[in-house]
């Protein structure tokens, strides 16, 4: 059919089908700004202009849109940005951008209607493009100033609010009610300085991100705006059963279908066996999946692939493969999968290196120092309790998606949006029998991953299918998909025991773990460790033992998740330690004070866990906290959330409101930065004829700012502006290796590999600067403003220094290349409160503010690093308070939409607040510790202890929902 | 087999009736439910009948009689400030913004979401839908016995009463588990509620839980469905006093 329409200001007639969606025909008309995140129109990120109104293009047809107006944003992109665009690069408001273009169109839309919207007005709008990476407080600021900006106002440069620190840095204040808190936008981060941080020219400061510009135009970023001549669709066929064995398949009918390739399954599939996890070589056992197997293991499985000229084609084709299954029982629960005669999930042979196939037990991990047994035996009191934690997704906006193809050398090019491609590179390798030369991986940007692009995940299929088909193939997994097939956190049951001398000392601490990591191991053992780690870390006990068991069963496959295993144990650690000093009678921050870890506390349980531990006896000496911020960071956190209400009995119980009890909690925070002695980062920096530096990293930035980031670094060394580093990541061909974006690692490590290239492009700057100043130290030249000065003030710009090296004399390359391993993992610390409201009638929990006040050492930029916190911590939050993955009896996921599967709209946010508490961390870069993960893992704890505070109910099982409130409140 | 067989855009409301006359064909206001439930969980293809261009966008306000066109968006519905407050409220929370801007009045009360508070509001408000080819019906009649195939037309109630509303749900402006909107007009009082039968349900002001057999899932029990229609009854009922 022939549809009509004004496309951004030009009439147009376009031909499309019935079944079309305005957005796959928007694509086809190269309007790539315009993207993929579901079908429903729940994520609107496939928003358009339609007669001025923001609408779904996904969930619209094509043929509705004829004879209508539409506008996408590249209507607005000139050479000049939109004010709108350039108050979204200016406050940091994208991190992938993923959605940014939709955004863009909203926030036109609206300002059309009314130039000067309220808060309320802009969060409505807002509400209808879910945004999972900035907890919507830096778009809300960029409408804010976009909106002034048009009404032809001016607006203060954005950046963080400097205020004055409240400690010494070492030791606890009282906060005094009075005192009042800072004031700014919710946007701004609180930047608590410290006086060991020397004024730097680049680093430290909020500049814009390097790939801005792409990003809020919408251009060619992502995966799917890169298309090859000739690609094929492929489709997945799922298991509709938790477990089953595939008696036979009959894909004749699919074959026979018009338009069809290629269709894949354990027939005609080499049997080969690896473990999808993205890890370092080698990866950990068992490596207990195949690409296409006869046995099925989770509704959502994988059954066959098909790639065919389309997708209604490929889809028919699913329909028609004819699949015999013989349905075995099921098991969902890891505590029921480890009991005698529980259903098996790998009876095949070729799994090797399962703990314990009969119960199910992929791994059993064990960690001790001191003897905890007797640590009980001498304490005055032992406590003990048990946490249930859930299944919950990531849920980037982008789905998983790859295209590969063999390219004009027959080699295997694959891109994808992957936050491992070496590892992709590495593993990919074997399956379809090609050596790593011959392969390459492509990442563009991602449109956020948080750990479910930590794995090899599809790209196995789109290779398998390029090979067979010798055409690009291309994989891009609906939501329903990335709900069933994707990755997700690891439901656990964790129990803490504590024995507690008489003043509250710790003495021994324990925490048994059962871990279910689905059917397939994948990231089960090393997430399962960091649970250990950050369960037993965090206060100092002279004894200590982790005991874990990983169980196989037949949910949906847990994996990594931003967090990796913290976030659960932390919950049940600060509940654990909250209930300690409740039972003890001890104030519990100052309870937690006592025993948390300070500068110069031994790390004692890492070196005990992980493949690469150590016996107790071999440890010659442990690792040390080298910076700790915490004091301020609860100092600033006390005074934020007014902590001084916590003793108020007319704010806790309002006379004006007796169904509501209100509540403050406090979690103390700590994580890792960087797996020691494993992430490992590389970095080449050359110099341009223009004195500018192009840097090629293998670190992937997720829309974290990563490349900012660690241009920021490279920057600072050589003195010149960000805009002078021209940063590319992440190509196996071309740039250098690096784990990827894993654990918290990418500024500590990659930025220290930045750092270390740079400094070697600038000795060698220095040497040539010093010779064309007629100086006979080059150490004592400097670099700053894009030149070298001389100690005697005369200077040359890195312009002429670098036409000289390439044109005129001693010819040479300027450049650079390193890479870094850390052999420490110097914690960051953080302060996380919460100020809740529980409807006691209805079990209903509001959760009005969360503060939370970080030490990541030196932010390298205070915006990005705040966004980073910003968004953690509202993931957190759905994690504590709705998300949840909802089965029914048969193991069928029954919300695997977004809607049901409850993630935060901007318009139903609390407040936030954060607060970056400087300390210089001497391993990291210009003093930078992690910041990406911590946010994860003190919201679910500090709301738990709020709702302790507000009823007194102690909820030991996450998350906290209407009903599960409601029944602890009634039992 | 394709989705989406094939796309018509009537022009006049006999011809939408005439083509929805015939089998596997499915009326679309917005499209927000039936477009993607026609591409992803169809096994066979249907044939989509869109009404955008039978000029049912309208809204008439007679004092205190207001009659609102099918194909009205909800988006226009909150904006409207001729509207019930409530209402603007209700289609409000119905949807986020991009979702409100394409679904229509008619296509929810088409759809009959149990969990739907606009269409809850409407049923407090005693709303009749309007039809081509039948006489005007009762919502309330309408939901209990389906819409079959017919054309709606417009929905029209009396915006007179005091109303307010409750709700409970996972966060602030999630779809509620369940929700109450009552209305005293005329010293009488209507309660709908949502989340508790499988449309929006009109009960007893009195005795909200009698003949309730709420539906159970995993936001919430049939039993805890039951505790919440008695208490945000009780707690809407208050809020008209207030």
């Amino acid at each position: 059919m022939n549809i009509s329409l004004t496309l951004n200001g030009t009439e147009v007639s376009l031909e499309c089908q019935p079944f079309d969606t305005l957005l796959a025909v928007l694509r086809r008309q190269e309007l790539i700004s315009v993207r993929y995140g579901s079908d429903t129109g729940e994520t609107g990120a496939s928003a358009v202009l339609v007669d001025g109104r923001l609408v779904n293009s996904d969930c619209m047809l094509a043929a509705q849109a004829d004879g209508h107006e539409i506008i996408t944003v590249e209507w607005f992109n000139k050479a000049e940005m939109h004010p709108i665009q350039a108050a979204f690069v200016a406050t940091g408001a994208m991190q992938s951008g993923y959605s940014t273009p939709a955004t863009i169109l909203g926030t036109w839309a609206l300002l059309q209607q009314n130039p000067n919207p309220s808060e309320e007005a802009i969060r409505d709008m807002l509400s209808g493009i879910l945004d999972r990476e900035t907890a919507y407080t830096k778009p809300v600021e960029a409408i804010q100033r976009a909106a002034a900006v048009m009404r032809g106002e001016t607006t203060e440069p954005f950046g963080p609010l400097v205020i004055p620190t409240m400690t010494d840095g070492r030791n606890a204040v009282v906060v005094d009610p009075s005192d009042p808190r800072p004031i700014a936008s919710a946007a701004v981060p609180r930047l608590v300085p410290s006086k060991d941080v020397p004024e730097m020219a680049v680093v430290g400061k909020p500049e814009i991100k390097v790939d801005a510009i792409r990003l809020v135009k919408g251009n060619q970023a992502f995966t799917d705006d890169f298309e090859e001549r000739g690609q094929l669709v492929a489709k997945v066929m799922r298991s509709p059963h938790a477990h089953a064995n595939i008696v036979d398949i009959d894909d004749s009918a699919a074959v026979a279908l018009p338009g069809v390739h290629a269709v894949l399954h354990y027939k005609n599939t080499p049997r080969i066996k690896y473990a999808s996890g993205g890890q370092s070589w080698p990866n950990p056992h068992p490596h207990d999946q195949v690409s296409f197997d006869n046995k099925v293991r989770h509704v959502g499985d994988r059954v066959a692939a098909v790639a065919a000229e389309s997708l209604e084609i490929a889809n028919e084709a699913l329909r028609l493969i004819d699949v015999t299954y013989e349905v075995l029982p099921a098991i969902f629960d890891e505590l029921e999968a480890m009991a005698d005669g529980a259903p098996v999930l790998h009876d095949e042979e070729d799994t090797l290196e399962i703990h314990d196939r009969e119960h199910n037990i992929v791994h059993h991990i064990e960690a001790q120092r001191g003897d905890v047994e007797a640590g009980f035996a001498q304490s005055d009191h032992v406590f003990e309790h048990t946490f249930r934690v859930h299944q919950v997704q990531p849920v980037p906006i982008e789905n998983h998606i790859s295209v590969a193809w063999l390219d004009s050398d027959e080699r295997m090019v694959v891109r994808t949006a992957t936050q491992v491609p070496f590892h992709t590179r590495r593993m990919l390798a074997p399956l379809i029998g090609m050596e790593i030369k011959d392969i390459r991986v492509i990442k563009p940007r991602i449109g956020g991953g948080f750990g479910a692009k930590q794995e090899m995940l599809i790209e196995d299929i789109v290779a398998h299918l390029a090979l067979e088909t010798r055409r690009p193939v291309k994989l891009e997994l609906t939501r329903e998909e990335e709900f069933m097939s994707s990755r997700t956190r690891h439901p656990q049951t964790l129990t803490f025991k504590t024995g507690v001398d008489k003043d509250g000392t710790l003495v021994s601490q324990q925490l048994r773990l059962i871990g279910n990591t689905g059917p397939y191991g994948t990231h089960a053992y090393t997430v399962q460790t960091v649970s250990g780690l950050r369960g037993l870390t965090s206060y100092n006990c002279p004894n200590k033992k982790f005991d874990c068991d990983v169980v196989y069963t037949n949910i949906p496959v847990p994996g990594a998740y931003r967090g990796y295993g913290a976030p659960q144990a932390e919950f049940a650690l600060e509940a654990h330690m909250e209930d300690i000093a409740h039972e003890l009678g001890m104030d519990p921050i100052e309870f937690k004070r006592k025993n948390w870890v300070v500068v110069g506390s031994e790390l004692d349980i890492a070196p005990h866990l992980g493949e690469r531990s150590v016996e107790e006896g071999e440890m010659d000496e442990y690792p040390k906290v080298m910076s700790s911020g915490i004091e301020e960071c609860v100092a600033q956190g006390k005074r934020a959330i007014e902590w001084h209400r916590t003793t108020d009995p007319a704010w806790v119980s309002p006379p004006d409101r007796p169904h509501i009890r209100r509540g403050l909690g406090f979690a103390f925070c700590m994580h890792g930065t960087a797996i020691p002695y494993l992430d490992m980062g590389g970095c080449s920096i050359k110099i341009n004829d223009d004195g500018s530096f192009n840097m090629l990293i293998g670190a992937t930035d997720l829309g974290t700012g990563a490349d900012t980031v660690i241009g920021q670094i490279a920057a600072e060394v050589l003195g010149v502006a960000l805009d002078d580093i021209k940063v590319y990541s992440s190509d196996t061909d071309v740039t250098p290796f690096d784990t990827g974006a894993y654990a918290s690692s990418t500024t500590y490590i990659s930025g220290t590999a930045a750092m270390l290239a740079a400094k070697k492009v600038r000795e060698r700057i220095k040497e040539r600067a010093a010779k064309m100043l007629g100086v006979e130290i080059p150490c004592t030249i400097e670099l700053r403003d894009k030149r070298a000065w001389a100690p005697d003030g005369s200077s040359v710009s890195l312009e002429e220094l670098a036409l000289e090296a390439f044109h005129l004399e001693d010819h040479e390359q300027i450049m650079g290349t390193a890479s870094y391993v850390s052999p420490e993992c110097p914690p960051p610390f953080a302060a996380q409160f919460a100020e809740i409201e529980v409807d006691i009638e209805t079990g209903q929990i509001t959760v009005t503010k969360l503060v939370m006040a970080v030490d990541c050492g030196v932010a390298i930029n205070p915006v990005t690093a705040s966004g980073q916190v910003e968004g953690g911590m509202i993931q957190a939050l759905g994690y504590a308070h709705c998300e949840e993955y909802a089965f029914d009896d048969d193991g069928r996921m029954v919300n695997a939409q977004l809607g049901p599967y409850k993630i935060y709209r901007a318009d139903e946010m609390p407040e936030t607040e954060v607060y970056l508490v400087q300390t210089m961390e001497d391993s990291g870069p210009f003093g930078a510790k992690a910041v990406a993960e911590i946010p994860k893992d003190g919201v679910a704890p500090a709301i738990r202890n709020a709702i302790l505070h507000a009823t007194g109910m102690r909820m030991n099982n996450l998350p906290f929902t209407p009903e599960r409130v409601f029944d602890a409140l009634n039992q | 087999m394709p989705s989406v067989l094939a796309y018509y855009r009537p022009r006049t409301l006999d011809e939408a009736s005439a083509l929805l006359a015939e089998p596997n064909r499915r009326a679309i206001g917005g499209g927000t439910i039936v477009v993607p439930d026609s591409r992803v969980h169809r096994e066979h293809g249907v044939e989509l009948v869109d009404l955008q261009g039978l000029g049912l966008d309208t809204v008439a306000i007679d004092g205190s009689d207001v009659r609102v066109g099918a194909m009205v968006r909800l988006s226009d519905i909150a904006d409207d400030e001729r509207m019930p407050a409530v209402l603007r409220e209700l289609a409000q929370r119905e949807l986020p913004s991009a979702l409100r801007n394409q679904a229509t009045v008619g296509g929810t009360v088409a759809l009959a979401d149990p969990e739907s508070v606009f269409l809850a509001g409407l049923l407090a408000y005693g709303a009749t839908v309007h039809m081509h080819h039948d006489d005007p019906t009762a919502l309330k009649q309408l939901l209990g016995e389906g819409l079959g195939q017919q054309v709606i037309t417009a929905v029209s109630f009396d915006s007179r009463g005091d109303p307010a509303w409750a709700a409970t749900g996972r966060t602030p402006k999630d779809t509620p588990i369940v929700a109450a909107i009552a209305l005293r007009r005329d010293g009488a009082q209507t309660v709908a509620l949502t989340g508790v039968a499988t449309t929006p349900v009109l009960v007893d002001p009195d005795d909200p839980t009698a003949d309730l057999d709420p539906p159970s899932d995993f936001r919430g029990s049939g039993e805890y469905r039951r505790h919440l229609a008695a208490l945000l009854t009780q707690r809407a009922l208050e809020g008209i006093n207030q």
